[in-house]
């Protein structure tokens, strides 16, 4: 069981790309991070580093206290699960799990018994004898999972592991590998593009975008106080909406069609900005629809109904802004071309800076 | 209901009409390539006074491959093509599959030097490299002898497969080989015990090739080799003779120099086909 840190990290490709930006991360024993941007942020290069699969162009990495930058993968003592599973095609699935302990000389015994714990976790004891292309994606994936917990390693290692399995099957892997760490408690580094795995599966996730770190935090504190523009429109599903707005006098800010009060703290703070214009963001799981007192709620123009059974989304348009209300009661006798009321309660507005994007916190 | 499709060629003809004449074409195209050697068996069965006229004598006599067979330079020049053909598959293979590995999996000034460097060499004609080599042979003291042929066969296999070989390399994912680098093996353990058994039907197919080039190669063999180092590819060509020529001798080893490249290529095609599609 091990902590690791990361100290400035960077990665150059030649001397154009910037791949990764002074990385700062400290990763507690046992905890489950997830690296979470869109692709190209270096997320997956960040992974690799620790792994030890990129080189480290500047900073450290520490793996249990010791620096491990110039260690190759295999004395690192790190197991990793590849998107595309990296099954060794002509070995069969015994043969898989045991190759990591066999290259560390442990006797057939004790493999056999690393290999029969594993297998009991994750349901493997009738595939011994396939080989990897007779498993189906999800059975790979198992097998792959089941190939680093036989090693027993310090730190697991995901590179998106569930991208390449169709949607319930995904879901299925998720909880499968949030089980897999409440049984077996290993320092994880997940990295995903999708937020809900991070949000899920993470003690902690980190949001990258352009090799940069933007937010540490849990899911909540990440989803509910994002410190940027971009970290509030990617954390969250449907994305937050964002309308442009005015900071007008005494605790309001207003826009075509709109006048919102906002609460005190977050009049203070929005004190500096009187005239100018600001980014109001709000979730579509946060506005109402119905009746709502004035300052407090808004009309706009239903234009696309998408009728999920449990709720409804609607796509509406307020003056030359687009939004999206979500959590709409699936009974609700609403059409496009309809004028609706909706509410936005004060405590969940959001507000950024129209330049820097960063967040004006209340 | 079931769809029915009509197919893209000639749709408009029916079934039957349709089928005869792709089996016509079919056929016309195999007897292209099937007649010269039909031929060429004909000939090495017609007694030396009938080959002029395969087409139409009733005579037929295996005399022909019992005077080959009998004559002992030509067994000498079937002995040494075929261990010529392998010892350069094996050296060439054990090259060739490193280096199209090195071409796929590395970038950096070694392996795109080693790549120019064989794309050179591959531009370069053919023919063009005899004549120097030829020297070099003789002034090393190689010519006529088995290093002095192996190794310009070496060389050329590697300048003409390393490309194959990086194709194949290609087509394997590399994440295989870097989970094999974490589960504890160095950099060549992941090559030889992850990439390499992954890449065995592309291998076989390349050695495949790589005999079969060998086999047939002519021109190295004609101007590298003398009396001592006979090639079955130059004896053949020896029947021309200022005496005459012997077409039905000729034919007779020919027929004998196709069976083991046909062997080869009747149980080497399902990895040569499997090898190549990438």
């Amino acid at each position: 069981m091990a902590s690791i840190s990361l100290d400035k990290l960077n990665k150059h490709y030649g001397s154009l790309h910037h791949a990764v930006k002074d990385v700062d991360l400290e990763i507690a024993d046992k905890e489950f991070v997830a690296l979470v941007g869109p692709s190209g942020c270096g997320k997956s290069t960040t992974l690799r580093m620790i792994a030890g699969l990129e080189d480290i162009s500047g900073g450290e990495i520490r793996i249990d206290g010791k620096v491990v930058n110039h260690l190759p993968p295999r004395d690192r003592d790190v197991a990793m699960v590849f998107q595309n599973y990296a099954l060794y095609q002509h070995m069969n699935v015994y043969d898989n799990l045991a190759f990591g302990l066999r290259n560390k000389k442990v006797p057939e015994s004790e493999i056999k018994a690393a290999i029969d714990r594993a297998a009991g976790i994750l349901g493997l004891h009738e595939l011994m004898k396939r080989k990897p292309r007779q498993l189906s994606g999800g059975q790979q994936q198992r097998v792959a999972l089941g190939r680093c917990i036989v090693r027993n390693p310090l730190v697991f290692l995901f590179d998106e592991p569930l991208s390449n399995l169709d949607a319930k099957l995904r879901a299925q892997m998720r909880i499968e590998i949030k089980r897999l760490h409440a049984q077996v408690p290993t320092t994880s580094v997940f990295v995903t593009h999708d937020q809900v795995e991070a949000m899920t599966l993470g003690d902690r996730i980190v949001v990258m975008r352009d090799g940069r770190v933007q937010q540490v935090g849990t899911p909540l504190s990440v989803y509910s106080k994002p410190v940027n523009r971009f970290v509030a429109g990617f954390i969250g599903a449907p994305a937050m909406n964002f309308i442009e707005v005015t900071v007008g006098p005494a605790l309001a800010v207003t826009a075509d069609g709109l006048r919102l009060m906002v609460t005190e703290p977050a009049a203070q703070a929005l004190g500096a900005y009187r005239g100018r214009k600001v980014i109001l963001g709000v979730r579509p799981e946060h506005l109402v629809l119905g009746e709502g007192a004035e300052g407090r709620s808004f009309d706009c123009v239903v234009e696309v109904v998408e009728q999920l059974g449990s709720e409804i989304l609607l796509e509406a348009r307020l003056g030359g802004t687009r939004i999206t209300i979500a959590r709409v009661a699936a009974e609700t006798a609403v059409a496009a071309g309809d004028r609706v009321r909706v509410s936005a309660p004060p405590g969940r507005l959001h507000f950024f800076d129209a330049e820097t994007e960063t967040a004006i916190v209340g | 209901m079931a769809m029915v499709r009509r197919p893209l060629l000639l749709g408009w003809m029916p079934s039957l009409g349709r089928r005869t004449l792709f089996a016509l074409a079919l056929f016309a195209i195999c007897f292209l390539f099937a007649f010269p050697v039909l031929w060429l068996i004909l000939t090495s069965l017609r007694p030396e006074s009938g080959v002029y006229y395969v087409h139409r004598g009733t005579e037929f006599t295996l005399a022909s491959f019992v005077e080959v067979l009998q004559e002992e330079r030509l067994v000498q020049a079937f002995v040494n093509s075929a261990l010529i053909s392998t010892l350069a598959t094996v050296f060439s293979l054990l090259v060739t599959v490193s280096s199209g590995y090195m071409l796929s999996r590395f970038k950096g000034p070694a392996s795109s030097t080693w790549f120019g460097t064989i794309y050179v060499f591959r531009c370069v004609p053919y023919i063009s490299w005899v004549l120097p080599l030829y020297f070099v042979a003789q002034s090393w003291g190689l010519y006529d002898t088995y290093v002095g042929l192996l190794l310009p066969h070496i060389a050329v296999h590697i300048c003409f497969f390393s490309w194959l070989m990086k194709g194949f390399f290609d087509g394997i994912d590399p994440s295989m080989e870097h989970a094999a680098l974490i589960d504890g093996c160095t950099r060549w353990g992941a090559f030889l015990r992850v990439a390499l058994p992954s890449a065995i039907p592309a291998i076989s197919a390349l050695g495949v090739l790589c005999w079969l080039f060998t086999w047939n190669e002519f021109l190295f063999a004609l101007i590298l080799t003398g009396n001592k180092v006979p090639m079955i590819t130059v004896v053949m060509a020896q029947f021309v003779t200022e005496m005459g020529l012997r077409w039905n001798l000729m034919a007779a080893t020919a027929v004998l120099a196709l069976v083991p490249a046909f062997l080869l290529a009747l149980f080497g095609q399902k990895y040569v086909i499997r090898g190549l599609r990438i």
